[in-house]
């Protein structure tokens, strides 16, 4: 009698920790990680990396040079091959090493609030409520939007309000177009040398004027400014451009046209 | 009867209050507004004219460190009218004109700073300080109606809507346009780099609009057949290309391909839901490797990859003789989800750089860096310097051995170890 309770409890303990070792080693999607990758996988990586000591900076699901060395550190202390990439074995490794509190971690990210993950401090002496929201030295929500490095979330937002502001009922293309003008002004001597003041250039956009620029941008004007900050210009180099239906500038009908998309026509 | 006059009377009172108060507030506005513009265009002023002796007393000096003194103070000048200027409701025409005018004064003079080509400098800005001089009068005459105390709003607005030819401002821009050409002409590498852009060296063939859609379609297979609007570029485009719309079912988007040759320069396409393939990064790598094979981009290799909300947005550059040609680059945009490419971009390299031979110095990094810093990766590529010289240069990874390991990207002459660029990696 004892020794088949002593069988079926080892059985139940086993078959319970395979349970949890599964839940552990998949608690990842799977997928393999670099840099450059990001999303929610990314922001378990850093968690994970931060509870056992070895990542430091913000986490916010983008596949930095800070969680590239941070990992690189973690698979050298482990003794697993040092490339950066978080594959199976340094998966496991990590997983059985550190723990993830995902729903505690995603309130944070959610509510904006400044937060660490380490093993070593209860985590409720480890956030400061809402202390990001504000735009000041919090946490910011998990970023899904990487840049290329000349620029910022704060370009990105401002681009994003004006080519909605301007462009909204254009084709995607005329939107991008729109994005690029924006940004071949920021590379030309002849205009400011930041976003903002392009921007804000009394006279340069008609949604700066009529105050369109402060409507909420949609995701397809962000998506827009993203591919512009990209590379794509449909412009040509665009500097200009205008709607020949209501352009009453002398100056503006001057300038060496290019191409024009939708209702906008783009210039020198 | 005597109820509704009551209420009508009630309505006018409310409507005139209402009025009264939108009318007080616009003013108010107004007013703020005003004394902004003011103080924009007498700060412009005030910096100018400084800028304007500080340029005269560089004529002065032979003495080394107080001419660097001196350029350093015309330098963030230049830069200080350059942004007093972009916020004055000036005529875009007469704006421009004055940054690009200014700003390679402050280009030279941080150049000079840099090479120590003082007499390049004392030849040139002799003639610059003098048009500067005429400049500023005639800045002084346009803008005096602008001081004067008559409270009137309207003529800012009336500045920014009016052509040059019609008010003040019109010999200043015309002056500015011309001063700008002969104290400023372009160098070699200006026109090189500007030839590059304009596509100016592409000999090939001419092809028709049905042979650019079979070009398209023989490189994105997915939008064959696709309902196609082909329109050229206007006359006056530095280089004559077919933009083609395409439609196909979800599928929406555009590519412009030269005349000369057939060279897609871009394209992009919407399709608003994709197909989850369950792609891993991998498979992304691959499928860009080998369109670029395809296509004939078989010298590129990918730089950079990053994972956006639906899409990745992969970089690539041109490889010659091991070095990552950053000017030749191309881009791509690949959905996430299928792997469908969504869109690319070989505006650059196009026109390919001509490489030059250039001499390659070791640098000893222990003693380029601060102890501490960590060299984690050394890489040759080419790049323009801030003069479109196209330089043979090392492209350092370094990082701090501390808590967050800040990292940044430093690019080093090969020749002469000047510094070109560094940026900070997030």
């Amino acid at each position: 009698m004892a020794r088949s309770i002593l069988i079926t409890l080892i059985l139940v303990l086993g078959i319970a920790s395979s349970i949890d070792q599964t839940k552990e080693v998949h608690a990842f999607s799977g997928r393999l990680l670099e840099r450059g990758s990001s999303g929610d996988d990314v922001i378990e990586l850093q968690a994970r990396l931060q509870w056992v000591g070895f990542y430091n900076g913000k986490i916010d699901g983008i596949f930095g040079y800070g969680t590239y060395w941070a990992l690189r550190n973690f698979q050298q202390q482990y003794g697993l091959d040092i490339d950066g990439v978080l594959g199976p074995n340094t998966r496991n490794t990590l997983v059985k090493s550190s723990q993830f509190h995902r729903d505690w971690v995603h309130q944070q990210i959610a509510k904006g609030n400044q937060f660490t993950h380490y093993g070593n401090t209860p985590l409720a002496q480890q956030t400061k409520a809402g202390a990001g929201t504000n735009g000041g030295t919090g946490q910011k929500n998990a970023s899904t939007v990487q840049l290329p490095v000349k620029y910022s979330e704060r370009d990105l937002q401002l681009m994003a309000n004006a080519v909605y502001g301007e462009s909204r009922g254009e084709p995607y293309e005329g939107q991008v177009a729109v994005a690029a003008v924006i940004l071949n002004r920021l590379e030309s001597p002849d205009f400011p040398n930041t976003i903002s003041e392009i921007i804000f250039q009394p006279g340069a956009f008609t949604a700066v004027a009529d105050g369109q620029i402060w409507l909420t941008p949609n995701e397809r004007a962000k998506q827009a400014v993203l591919d512009a900050m990209n590379g794509w210009d449909p412009t040509e180099n665009a500097l200009y451009y205008f709607n020949p239906a209501t352009a009453t500038s002398k100056w503006i009908w001057s300038r060496p046209q290019i191409k024009q998309i939708g209702e906008h026509i783009f210039c020198y | 009867m005597r109820n509704a006059v009551y209420l009508l009377s009630i309505a006018v009172i409310a409507l005139g209050l209402y009025s009264y108060e939108v009318r007080t507030e616009n003013k108010q506005l107004e007013r703020t507004v005003h004394a902004q513009y003011t103080n924009a265009l007498t700060s412009a002023s005030e910096t100018l004219t400084t800028l304007q002796t500080s340029v005269n007393q560089s004529l002065l000096f032979q003495d080394k460190s107080a001419l660097n003194k001196e350029l350093d103070n015309i330098w963030r000048l230049s830069d200080q009218l350059r942004s007093s200027i972009s916020g004055l409701p000036l005529n875009r025409e007469v704006a421009n004109n004055w940054m690009k005018y200014i700003g390679k004064i402050g280009d030279e003079a941080k150049l000079v700073a840099q090479t120590g080509d003082y007499n390049s400098w004392h030849d040139k800005m002799g003639v610059v300080a003098g048009n500067l001089k005429n400049l500023s009068n005639e800045w002084e005459v346009a803008t005096s109606r602008y001081f004067e105390n008559d409270g009137d709003f309207s003529k800012w607005q009336r500045t920014i809507d009016s052509d040059t030819e019609q008010e003040n401002f019109g010999k200043i821009a015309q002056n500015l346009k011309s001063y700008s050409e002969t104290d400023f002409p372009l160098t070699a590498s200006e026109s090189d780099w500007l030839k590059k852009r304009e596509l100016k060296n592409l000999e090939d063939k001419e092809i028709t609009k049905e042979q650019a859609i079979d070009k398209l379609e023989l490189l994105i297979p997915n939008i064959k057949d696709a309902s196609y609007t082909v329109t050229k570029s206007k006359d006056t485009a530095p280089y004559p290309f077919y933009h083609i719309q395409f439609v196909k079912g979800s599928r929406m988007g555009y590519a412009d391909i030269t005349v000369k040759g057939g060279h897609i320069l871009s394209f992009l396409s919407e399709r608003p839901v994709q197909e989850d393939k369950n792609m891993t990064q991998q498979d992304i790598k691959e499928l860009t490797n080998k369109f670029m094979e395809n296509a004939g981009y078989d010298d590129a290799k990918i730089v950079e990859f990053r994972e956006n909300h639906e899409v990745y947005h992969i970089s690539a550059a041109r490889v010659y003789d091991n070095a990552f040609v950053y000017p030749d680059g191309l881009q791509f945009k690949v959905s996430k989800y299928s792997g469908e490419l969504l869109g690319f971009n070989a505006m650059e390299y196009v026109q390919k750089e001509t490489i030059k031979e250039q001499p390659v110095n070791p640098v000893d990094w222990k003693q380029f860096f601060r102890p501490g810093t960590i060299v984690e990766e050394v890489k040759m590529i080419y790049t323009e310097n801030e003069l479109f010289e196209l330089r043979l240069c090392y492209q350092v990874i370094a990082r701090f051995d501390s808590e967050f390991n800040e990292t940044f990207r430093v690019v080093v002459d090969a020749e002469t170890h000047d510094v070109i660029k560094v940026e900070y990696m997030q």
